[in-house]
């Protein structure tokens, strides 16, 4: 059974230019939500970008759950519709059982996140 | 088959995952102001081809697209 | 009346005339219905409808056949509970059996705000004229033995409002009796004749360019479904009208009976069954304007999911057959009936998923205006000229999807 926990991050607002340009530290996670938007996690309140009307934020509205890549793909394969991207890591974004989902697949795990408010569906859906 | 909208940050996905928003186009031929307003409200060209529309990737970067459909097939032309 | 007893139907196809008094475009049940009422109520005759492919080919023949008079504001309560009583007389008035059956329907409510709105449903019916009744889980269990009261514990059944008289019939039937009663009378109907164009003369629409020629008419109906934007631009006429599929499926045969049109305004899903024990079901209209029929799976996925918790019996059925329509869908979900501002120019549209029901009354209205020159006190409501004054007929919550 599923069980997702609040993930806590960092959302940065900026130019697209600027995000392309950015340096992570090795230790993060960094999902490109938008072209104009990142999601960072763990958290990086010091996240230093060169746009200077970049809104860098606290965020703690999504939660997710690693899942093995053996157990992952079968899941998604039966809950989405689209194609999942080949490369790794790859990050990706749509809807997942009806819910819109971000996925961070590496070579042999994946993240599932949901936005906060359909945690418990999602779970139950993908039981 | 269900439309397919591409979006240029996520990618190809099942129409489900937008929001359709149009683009009001008031004809020239309407001078008066209030008759302006009145038609950019209420009426709409709905027409049978190509059109020029927005879609919101509400269940993805949450951002609007445009592109060219033509509402008799659904084929989407380009998108923009 | 059944259908071992029905006389073949003699039709008379003739040949286009140059002129008429009235040209109707569109073999639809509101095109057809109006050339009946005219000739049959009015003595007009020098009539044509002209249909670009067969009569019933647009969403006459593809909907789910729910007559019903329960909606949300008064104007509509009455003008479709006209068209119900209407409908009730038909096979007697045109002698034949149209498989008109009163069966009930019942709109289901699974929250408070929702439950609000059914109870507030069954006064404003009472008060214009509907007969429909505030019902409890109890009742509803034993109006549809069938429901799961739970809702599958997602979408409980916290009550609802039970609408004795509504009813379905066979749509191409219909269609056919007011054809064959339009013809009989005089009435010219003509099948792929396509209207290309409007002749308009001194600001005045004077007749239509078609396939088949120019035709002169005094006054032009637009009776297009889903296409009449095209039309009306013709005219100069700009409508409030967006164009979206809708679809519907039919399972195979439900070896029990299944009484009655079970409704969910809330999850936009309803279901019944034919008169061959198929379940019969239908949602809400796809989320981009189109003219495209495709059908969708996704569609079939969403509406089984809801059927299935509503009404785990639909669990063991089997999909059959799944198509789609093109609905005229109008702002305020309210038809838009009569003058356009254009002279000799009128139409009848705003029929979106809901107009199947309002079929004899929107013929028997437009009759009457034309007829008369007046529009008539029934259908001033919904004319076109309501969005420029501010008057929105809005019932959505009523006509959402059947
Ligand atoms: C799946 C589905 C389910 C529905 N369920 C219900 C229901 O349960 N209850 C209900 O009340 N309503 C229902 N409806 C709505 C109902 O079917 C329509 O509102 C109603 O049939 C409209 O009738 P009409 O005569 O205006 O249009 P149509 O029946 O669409 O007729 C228009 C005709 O005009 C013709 N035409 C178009 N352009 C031209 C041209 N240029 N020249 C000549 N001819 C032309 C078309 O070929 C067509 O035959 C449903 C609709 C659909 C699609
Ligand atoms: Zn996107």
């Amino acid at each position: 059974m599923l069980a997702l926990n609040r993930i806590h991050a960092t959302r940065i607002v900026a130019t697209p230019s600027a995000l392309d340009s950015a340096q992570w530290p090795d230790d993060r996670l960094v999902f490109r939500i938008a072209a104009d938007e990142a999601l960072i996690t763990p958290p990086m309140a010091n996240a230093v970008v060169s746009d200077p009307y970049a809104i860098v934020v606290a965020d703690s509205g999504f939660a997710g759950a690693w899942l093995p890549m053996e157990e992952a793909l079968p899941l998604l394969e039966h809950a989405c519709e689209w194609e999942l991207p080949r490369e790794r890591p790859a990050f990706a974004q749509g809807s997942v059982a009806g819910i819109p989902a971000k996925l961070w697949i590496e070579k042999d795990r994946v993240l599932l996140i949901v936005p906060a408010p359909f945690v418990a569906d999602f779970e139950e859906r993908m039981a | 088959m269900s439309l397919q909208i591409s979006c240029p940050h996520c990618g190809p996905r099942p129409v489900e995952e937008f929001l359709y928003g149009e683009i009001p186009v008031v004809p020239d031929s309407i001078t008066d102001a209030d008759a302006r307003d009145l038609d950019r409200a209420f009426m709409r060209n709905n027409p049978e081809g190509p059109q020029t529309e927005r879609w919101f990737h509400l269940f993805g970067c949450r951002r609007w697209l445009t592109l060219r459909r033509d509402t008799r097939t659904d084929e989407v032309m380009e998108a923009g | 009346m059944n259908e071992f007893q029905e006389k073949k139907i003699k039709f008379a196809w003739p040949e286009p005339k140059r002129s008429y008094d009235v040209v109707i475009v569109g073999g639809g049940g509101h095109g057809l219905a109006t050339a009946y009422y005219l000739a049959a109520r009015h003595g007009i005759t020098n009539v044509a409808v002209l249909e670009r492919k067969y009569i019933g080919a647009g969403n006459s023949g593809r909907n789910t056949t729910i007559i019903r008079a329960n909606y949300g504001i008064p104007e509509a309560v009455r003008f479709y509970q006209r068209s119900l009583e209407l409908y009730k007389h038909l096979e007697a008035e045109t002698d034949r059996w149209i498989m008109h059956k009163q069966k009930g329907l019942l709109n289901v409510a699974h929250t408070e705000s929702a439950l609000r709105t059914e109870r507030a449903r069954a006064e404003v019916n009472t008060a214009f004229g509907a007969k429909t009744e505030f019902v409890a889980p109890k009742e509803i269990k034993e109006i549809c033995p069938q429901i799961d009261l739970t809702g599958g514990n997602v979408w409980p059944v916290l009550g609802g409002s039970y609408h004795p008289e509504a009813a379905t019939a066979r749509h191409d039937r219909a269609v056919w009796a007011f054809a064959e009663g339009a013809m009989k009378r005089g009435v010219h109907v003509h099948q792929r004749i396509e209207v290309r164009g409007l002749t308009m003369s001194g600001g005045r629409v004077t007749g239509v360019e078609t396939s088949a020629g120019p035709i002169a008419a005094k006054a032009v109906v637009g009776a297009v479904g889903g296409h009449v934007t095209t039309l009306a631009s013709m005219a100069g006429v700009r409508l409030p009208i967006r164009t979206h599929p809708l679809q519907a499926y039919v399972t195979n045969h439900y070896d029990l009976q299944f009484d009655v049109i079970a409704s969910s305004p809330g999850l936009l899903f309803y279901m019944s069954q034919t008169a061959r024990g198929e379940m019969l079901v239908g949602a809400e209209i796809d989320r981009q304007p189109s003219y495209s029929y495709g059908s969708t799976y996704h569609f079939l996925q969403h509406c089984s999911h809801r059927a299935i918790t509503l009404f785990p019996f639909m669990r063991s059925l089997r999909i059959l057959r799944q198509w789609t329509g093109v609905c005229d869908m109008s702002p305020d979900y309210s038809p838009i009936m009569g003058k356009t501002g254009v002279d000799g120019f009128l139409v009848t549209t705003g029929w979106g998923t809901w107009g199947f029901k309002a079929i004899p009354a929107g013929g028997e209205q437009m009759a009457q205006l034309i007829a008369s020159g007046e529009t008539p006190e029934l259908i001033a409501p919904f004319g076109l000229d309501r969005f420029a004054s501010d008057r929105m007929m809005a019932d959505r919550g009523s006509a959402g999807t059947h």
